[in-house]
């Protein structure tokens, strides 16, 4: 008994350990996804402290909440991400978003288009960037510069220069547009 | 104001999750999530439908002590008296919060070792002119390391202890080294063994991103039973 190898357990497996408190499975998810969880945080705070402090906290969040991650909902990857978007999001918002319009750190496009290009790969991700494709540049300028890096309505009307009601009613209506392209 | 109107609702779900809201909207749903089941169950279709662009961010290594300010936030405030032999186990007066099966598990081995405790195990790792670098010690638990011959990583980069147990295709991490060269561990997964192979490899700050070594093998060594030990 004490010398059998555990095999190796996935995401899932880890979380539910993580939920009976088990610290080496929490360590063990924060080997296998901190690069990836950071990277988004980052790309939301684009400060690598304020990331860390949103990573942190995610993980606190992770730790406590283990218990109610539910495979049926969708994979443990992307429950792991929400939590740390949320985080790095709240951290945004505490911070007022403070982030000029022409931040250097966002670069010239909203996103990379190689880095969209990503999501084609993965059968999911496909669906959700051929909806992409479907909306008007700017409903999708407006909706990848919110979830990829954190702006808010203010900040994309500001970057897209255009009226924050029209910023607002866009991303509305991109978002409507994605659910029935998705559905 | 959580509306009522289900196309409403539905709208400012997908905003939660899109991350628009301002601070006070985003708490105001936060806080309806947990008894408002309708509004979560909208939420978690969204996060389903979006989750996808989350790969658009790259992976970037965190800070090399983030796991350790992870560790820190989850803990009470810990003690003046350093427990490192209980690290990896949690707190001892916490062990309830643990399931009935690792705790039997943990007596089981308690039992099992106490009558005859397991010999050390070392080695010791050389530098690649054969200088004595590090020491390494181990028992049926814990895996303890020491610099001798402090040298700092170059920038950018961090150390990274690994274990390969014999008949194991890959080692597994053991945690990056801190700067003062002293750590102790006690993995969850594999078990101090003669044989067991001890590495440290150059990392990205944070640590490798793989699970994998990825930099280069710097120091290697092979765990053996001590005399007398």
């Amino acid at each position: 008994m004490l010398n059998r190898m555990p095999a190796p357990r996935d995401t899932e497996a880890l979380l539910a350990a993580v939920a009976r408190g088990d610290r080496a499975a929490l360590r063990a998810v924060y080997e296998r996804e901190a690069a990836r969880l950071f990277g988004i945080a980052n790309a939301i705070l684009r400060d690598r402290d304020a990331a860390g402090d949103a990573v942190q906290d995610g993980f606190v969040r992770i730790a406590r909440r283990a218990g109610q991650f539910d495979p049926s909902r969708g994979p443990a990857g992307a429950w792991l991400a929400a939590i740390i978007r949320h985080a790095a999001l709240d951290i945004a918002r505490a911070r007022g978003r403070e982030m000029p319009s022409d931040d250097p750190g966002l670069g010239d496009q909203a996103v990379a288009p190689e880095a969209l290009e990503r999501l084609a790969g993965a059968e999911e991700s496909r669906r959700l960037h051929d909806c992409l494709a479907t909306l008007e540049e700017k409903n999708r300028q407006g909706i990848l510069l919110a979830f990829v890096h954190g702006l808010s309505h203010a900040q994309v009307a500001a970057r897209l220069d255009q009226p924050l009601g029209t910023v607002k009613a866009w991303i509305r209506r991109g978002l409507l547009r994605l659910r029935e392209c998705l559905a | 104001m959580i509306p009522t109107d289900p196309e409403a609702r539905d709208a400012l779900a997908g905003e939660y999750v899109l991350g628009t809201l301002e601070a006070r909207e985003a708490a105001e749903v936060a806080r309806a999530l947990p008894r408002d089941p309708a509004l979560a169950e909208a939420v978690a279709r969204w996060e389903a439908r979006l989750a996808p662009l989350t790969a658009i961010a790259a992976g970037e290594a965190p800070p090399p002590d983030l796991w350790g300010r992870i560790e820190a936030a989850l803990d009470p405030p810990a003690p003046r008296r350093a427990r490192p032999a209980w690290r990896w186990l949690g707190d001892p007066w916490r062990i309830g919060a643990l399931g009935a099966g690792t705790v039997a598990a943990g007596l089981a081995a308690l039992l099992l070792l106490r009558p005859a405790p397991a010999p050390q195990l070392m080695t010791v790792l050389l530098t690649d002119r054969d200088a004595p670098a590090w020491l390494v010690q181990a028992d049926a638990q814990a895996i303890r390391l020491a610099s001798l011959n402090t040298r700092a990583p170059p920038p950018d980069r961090v150390l990274e202890l690994w274990a390969l147990p014999q008949g194991a295709t890959a080692p597994t991490s053991l945690g990056l080294i801190p700067a003062d060269g002293r750590i102790t561990v006690r993995p969850a997964t594999i078990r101090p063994q003669p044989g067991m192979l001890i590495e440290i490899t150059l990392e990205p700050p944070g640590g490798s991103p793989i699970g994998r070594p990825t930099g280069p093998i710097q120091f290697i060594g092979r765990l053996a039973p001590a005399v007398g030990g």
